[in-house]
């Protein structure tokens, strides 16, 4: 156990993070870089854009508030230290996606009427039952809501949005490789730190178990809203065929997301994360549970 | 996933040896960033002395060629791994300690 907790340290995080991987970027990208035109042009693909950047901005405080609630739960002092180094880059993501809107045209007194315009219901009630055990000071089964079920829907979703954005739109794809980085490190601490914990609390299980699930499900309907009433994928193709945008490919997951409807996305992403679950939860003696389907 | 029935882990016999430079992987501290690779997806392949993180999904990168039973660290992930043979396909993985 010393050596597990002897890695979280802000030493190896200051060298990884900041000096490594976030060394030169502003915001997340190189400087410079800016948004493609054609998010501006087309007032379609602006209005996804901005409603999808809110979830991000929706999750990463959720994500915010769970890991620095953690901090004063926490057992001992290495996991404090890691937490408070995940809740520096849980605040980076809240600022680095929050900026995207601005660059995006969202003026700043706008900022919280827009959040309340496009956030998703459903992402709202999965960061509630989240929060709810992060207020309870349920150090456990904060970690595992947040470093496995939120960081491994996260870890997820950003390698889809980045396989997604790679040729369209370098400056966004730059910032999502460096949280992708970050969430490395998260769901390493889910599982390197709650698996010892479990054991020696067997009792929680059953509770975090029914955690998972509500999460689980709250996620999907977040993936159904976003991927079913979702119309950029449909004008991308449209430009395309138009020959306005050249046709690109984005392979993820051994399919080409490109080329599939909305609803095979998404069944594509809620597959992936669901196995994901199973996996991180098995590996901390988690017994996975299916969750009903939107 | 495990060690195949009878399986010796002759860690006397020789082992190929790699010298390992930067690809450009800049997650961790800088002495430490050769021994370690962006997974590149589908078409990407393992060499012998690399192998999976099955947490975090980084190539994990050995200065020689990797054996069942070696003892490998994910630093990007903080992960302690293990090295098996998955009996399914008989190719060496990864898998974690917790």
């Amino acid at each position: 156990m010393a050596d597990v907790l002897s890695a979280y340290s802000i030493q190896s995080w200051l060298e990884s993070c900041p000096q490594g991987y976030l060394e030169h970027t502003e915001y997340g990208h190189a400087p410079g870089e800016r948004e493609p035109e054609l998010l501006f042009d087309n007032p379609v693909l602006h209005a996804e854009t901005i409603r999808t950047t809110v979830q991000l901005v929706l999750g990463e405080r959720c994500a915010l508030a769970a890991s620095s609630g953690l901090i004063n739960a926490a057992p001992e002092e290495a996991s404090k230290r890691f937490l408070a180094t995940q809740t520096l880059d849980e605040a980076r993501h809240v600022e680095i996606f929050t900026h995207r809107l601005y660059d995006l045209g969202v003026k700043r007194e706008h900022l919280e009427s827009t959040i309340q315009h496009y956030a998703n219901p459903n992402l709202v009630k999965f960061a509630e039952v989240l929060l709810e055990k992060v207020d309870r000071k349920d150090f456990i089964a904060g970690v595992v809501g947040q470093n496995i079920v939120l960081e491994g829907m996260a870890f997820s979703v950003f390698e889809m949005m980045h396989a997604l954005e790679a040729d369209l739109n370098p400056k966004f794809a730059h910032t999502l490789s460096g949280t992708i980085a970050d969430e490395r490190r998260h769901v390493g601490f889910g599982e390197n730190r709650i698996g010892a914990l479990i054991r020696q609390h067997p009792e929680k299980k059953a509770a975090i178990e029914r955690m998972q699930k509500e999460m689980s499900y709250y996620m999907l309907a977040t993936f159904a809203d976003a991927f079913r009433h979702n119309a950029a994928a449909a004008e991308y193709k449209r430009l395309e065929q138009a020959s306005v945008i050249d046709e690109h490919h984005a392979r993820w997951q051994g399919v080409d997301l490109a080329e599939m409807e909305p609803e095979a996305m998404e069944q594509v992403l809620a597959n992936t994360v669901l196995k994901e679950f199973k996996i991180r939860l098995g590996r901390i003696g988690i017994d996975y549970q299916t969750p009903l389907r939107p | 996933m495990d060690l195949f029935e009878g399986e010796i882990i002759d860690r006397e016999a020789a082992r190929r040896h790699y010298v390992l430079d930067d690809t450009g992987f800049d997650e961790v501290p800088k002495k430490y960033r050769k021994f370690y690779r962006q997974w590149r997806g589908a078409g990407d392949s393992l060499a012998p002395n690399e192998v999976l993180c099955p947490v975090c999904r980084v190539v994990i990168r050995s200065s020689r060629e990797l054996r069942v039973g070696d003892r490998v660290y994910c630093m990007p992930c903080m992960s302690r791994l293990v090295i098996v043979r998955n009996a399914a396909t008989g190719t060496l993985e990864a898998r974690a300690e917790h």
